[in-house]
Formats: structure tokens, sequence, C-alpha cells
């Protein structure tokens, strides 16, 4: 693999990105609002008292965490791998001699450095405002990271065999629309996902999406403990197993039968 | 009436260039009952916890996103598409053919805002009022003849507070060609689902007065719930007056601004 190569188009994609702040300004503005929206009704739910555990301060600092948690792994490659397909743009990627995952992988790091300059300042101004309480349990920070980072690989490869899927079909929209919903109402944006009803709660537990958003921040704030932490992590490791096989698969299948169209 | 016939022509336009996309309509079909599914059940799941919050029962909130889905729905049947192509991404301010709709002997604002519809979205239309009927079977009382009749002008002046704010924001991309202000606009919409005495007192001020998606969506529910006073009734309409003329002023003037672009 060729490093040198793969670094210096992540230096030229990120330097470009930062032209464009103001678009993605808003964009990440907009993905904010969902949770934020949550944040409020739940504070203003518990009110004086608490929910499941949750009180206001704690229902705060919750979704103070999965918007950060929510940024930092968003897929953006559902978007943008299909329109590359679909313009004919893969051309040149399969033309450079690296791998197009370093294209990917550039836009990758230089969208999430562009949104954190946005993000990261809101949200610490919105704890000054909003007073979260939180009580980090002994030894969840050093859950949290391995947690984190494997929600991040996990939305990552599972964002991008689903985009690769543009290969066949012009429009895999409807799958991305699928996926948005379940994304909301089990990656516990809607509700953290020990305040779910036992229906949804069971396939938020057995489904991906909890482990690409919401995992890390229970982890972090204690709500998943001893035998359900290690359960949360063995279903988080296997989805990203099956995600990156289904990638690889996809990926191999998909390239071969590709032929671009327009000039 | 010249322009009931033009209207009816860009409908009949719409629908033959719909008819060339097909598959798009099951893909509609989809997104719509996702969006209606995620938001009764996000409900759903509120009240699971609470029993009321702030007043509001589940048939009550029910309600207000029945309002909430019907005037997105209207939106997106025609006002959001018209400005979209003046104001939105390459549209027309942008790509500088705004020169050949000001050449038309018709007046512009008509034109900006009744050209293209997407006929698909009266399924949207349905379903939103689809679930205000069932909210109101739920909320068991009958209501008066009144209580419709105000209904219908307040949501009336919703429709004409969201066109307002939305044709401001176009006439504000004169200004500021590249801009997505509807993309800032539809972050606070969303807020929109849920009644303003959910969120905290600041927000609350800024929905009513600044961004007033109060008036839009909790009013009309108000008057559906039969507890609307009649000063809120009067304001609203008051508001959607100001709201209309300060628009078309900032269209008008803005409109005066545009020289043109050129490739």
């Amino acid at each position: 693999m060729n490093f040198r190569g793969g670094w210096a188009l992540i230096r030229a994609t990120w330097l470009s990105w930062l032209q464009y702040r103001s678009f993605f300004f808003l964009l990440a503005f907009g993905w904010m609002i969902p949770p934020l929206i949550y944040l409020f009704v739940w504070s203003t739910a518990a009110g004086e008292g608490s929910i499941g555990g949750l009180t206001r301060g704690g229902f705060v600092a919750y979704y103070l965490l999965l918007i950060l948690v929510n940024q930092l792994t968003y897929a953006q490659t559902n978007w943008t791998v299909g329109d590359i397909i679909r313009y004919g743009g893969m051309n040149k990627q399969l033309l450079r001699p690296l791998a197009p995952i370093f294209d990917t992988l550039s836009s990758e790091i230089a969208g999430k450095v562009v949104y954190m300059l946005f993000v990261i300042p809101l949200t610490a101004l919105l704890a000054l405002l909003l007073r979260p309480e939180l009580h980090i349990a002994p030894g969840a920070g050093g859950a949290f990271i391995p947690a984190l980072m494997m929600a991040w690989a996990l939305r990552f490869f599972w964002g991008y065999w689903l985009a690769l899927l543009a290969f066949w079909s012009a429009r895999a929209d409807a799958l991305l629309a699928l996926q948005d919903t379940l994304t909301f109402l089990l990656a516990g944006q809607v509700a953290p996902v020990m305040l779910l009803p036992g229906g949804i709660r069971a396939l938020a537990t057995v489904l991906p999406f909890r482990y690409m958003i919401s995992f890390p921040v229970e982890v972090l704030m204690g709500q998943v403990q001893g035998r359900a932490l290690w359960q949360g992590f063995a279903w988080q490791a296997g989805w990203l197993a099956v995600a990156v096989i289904l990638f690889a698969l996809v990926w191999r299948a998909g390239v071969r039968q590709y032929a671009a169209v327009g000039g | 009436m010249l322009y009931l016939r033009l209207i009816r022509r860009f409908i009949a336009i719409s629908i033959h260039e719909m008819a060339a996309y097909r598959s798009n309509f099951w893909i509609s079909v989809l997104n719509a009952l996702l969006e209606l599914g995620a938001g009764v059940l996000a409900l759903v799941i509120l009240f699971e916890q609470v029993e009321t919050l702030n007043g509001w029962t589940l048939p009550g909130v029910l309600a207000l996103l029945g309002v909430y889905l019907t005037l997105g729905a209207l939106r997106a049947l025609f006002i959001g598409p018209s400005l979209e192509a003046l104001a939105g991404m390459d549209g027309e301010v942008w790509s500088g053919k705004l020169d050949f709709t000001l050449v038309r002997p018709v007046d512009v604002q008509f034109l900006a805002s009744f050209r293209t519809w997407r006929p698909l979205k009266l399924l949207d239309l349905a379903l939103g009022l689809g679930v205000l009927f069932i909210a109101v079977a739920q909320l068991g009382h009958s209501l008066t003849f009144a209580d419709v009749l105000s209904f219908v002008i307040v949501l009336a002046a919703g429709l004409l507070i969201l066109y307002a704010i939305l044709l401001a924001f176009a006439g504000l991309v004169f200004w500021s060609p590249g801009f997505l202000f509807t993309w800032l606009f539809d972050a606070f919409f969303q807020m929109a689902r849920y009644p303003v005495g959910f969120y905290p007192g600041w927000l609350r001020l800024v929905l009513t007065w600044v961004i007033p998606v109060a008036v839009m969506t909790t009013i009309p529910a108000q008057a559906l719930l039969g507890d609307l006073s009649p000063l809120s009734l009067l304001s609203s309409l008051l508001v959607a007056l100001i709201f209309l003329a300060g628009a078309t002023a900032i269209f008008l003037t803005g409109l005066r601004r545009y020289a043109s672009a050129s490739s």
C-alpha cells in the first residue's frame, strides 16, 4: 500500500474541504438538531424528578455526548461514495496507484475535522448553558475509547457497503431511508436505549444501529455494566466483522461489473 | 382567472414529468410511511414514561403531529420545490437562469411560488390528515363548529407564516447566493413536532416570536383541543399578515438586486 501518496491525498482533501466550511457547518448544525430536540423534551419530562434513573442534568449529559459521538461516527460515505459511482467519478480513483479506500478515508478525516471545528465549541456552549450532570463510572473511560473506535469503524464500513450498492442500482436510496429511520429509533436518539419499551429495546440490542452511536455513550455513563457491557462489546465486534466482510464482498463484485457512464 | 389556469397547467406539467420516474413512487411511499411511523413511535415511547407533559396528553401531541405532517406535506407539495428551483442549490439565482423567468409576462412572486409541484406528496398530505382524524377521535370530546372553524383559520395562518419564511429566505439568496438558508430553517422547523411548552423558556420565546414555529403547529393543535383563546387566534392572524408583508418586501427588494450571472 502506498502510504505516502495516501497521506498527500488526505492533506489535499482536507484543505479543499476547509474552503467549504460554511456549507459543512450548516450540515453539522442540521445533524445536531434531532438529538437536541430530544434533549429538551426529555429534560422537560424529567423535570425535578428522574426517569429511569436519569435526572434532567443526566439527560443533558447523555444527549450532548450523543451529539459528539454522532458527529464523530457519522457515515458521510453514505452519499459521497454513491454519487461518485453514479456520476462516473470512480474512473479516476480506480486508475490511481492507490486503493480507492484512501479517497474515502481522506474525505472522512477532512470532513470530521471540519465538523468538529463547529460542533465542539457549540457543544461546549450548550454545556455551559444547560448544566449537564455527568458521573463517569470508574473504569468506564477505559471502556469508552474502544467502544467509540469500534462504533466509528462499524458505521464507516456499514455505510460503505450500503453505498457500494450503487454499483448495481442507481438508487439505493430506499435502503438508506430505512436505515435512517432505524438509526433514529434504535440508536439512542429518540430516547436512551434503556428507556425504550421491551420489544423495541430487544430489537435495538440485536441490530447494529445502537453500536454505531449510543453504545459508547451508554458505556461512559455507566448505563451498561457487568455482563451487559461484555455482551454489548460482543455484539459490536460481531457486527463490525459482518460489516467488513460485506464491504469486501460487495466491493470485489461491484468493481468487476462497474462500467462508467457519462464523460 | 389567469392565475388559476396557470396553476392547473403547472400541475399538469409536473404530473407528466413525474410519470417518467416510476420507481420514485415506491420510494416516496416508503419515505412517507417511515416518517409517519417514526413520528408516532417517538410519541408512544415518550408517553410510556410520563402520563402527561406540561398539560399535553398522547392524543393531544398526536394531533399536533398531524398538523406538523400536514403542513410539511403542503410545503413539499409546491412551496418547497418552487422556491427551491429559484433559490436552492443550483437554483436560478445561482445559475443565472432567472433571466428567463423575469421576462415572462406573469408576476414573478407568483411564478416563484407555484411553479413546480410534487404530486406524490399528496400521499403525505393524506397521511397527515389521517393522523389528525385519528387523534381527534382519540381525544374523546366532540368538536363544535366553532372549534373546527378556528382550527382551519389558525392552520391557514400557520401555512401563510411557513410560506412567508420560506419566501423571505428565498429573497435573502439575492444577497448571499450559495448560502442555503432553507437548511437553517429546516433545522428549526423540526422543533415544531412538539408543543413549544416542551422546550425551555428562552427557546420558547425564540420559537414564538423570532421563528414562530409555535404559531404553525402548537396553536392549531390547541384549537383542536378546544383551548384556544380568542387572543391567540387574533395574534396568529396578525403574525401571519406581518410575516407575509415583510417577506414580500424582502423578496421584491432582493429581486431588484439581481444582476444575472453567466458562465
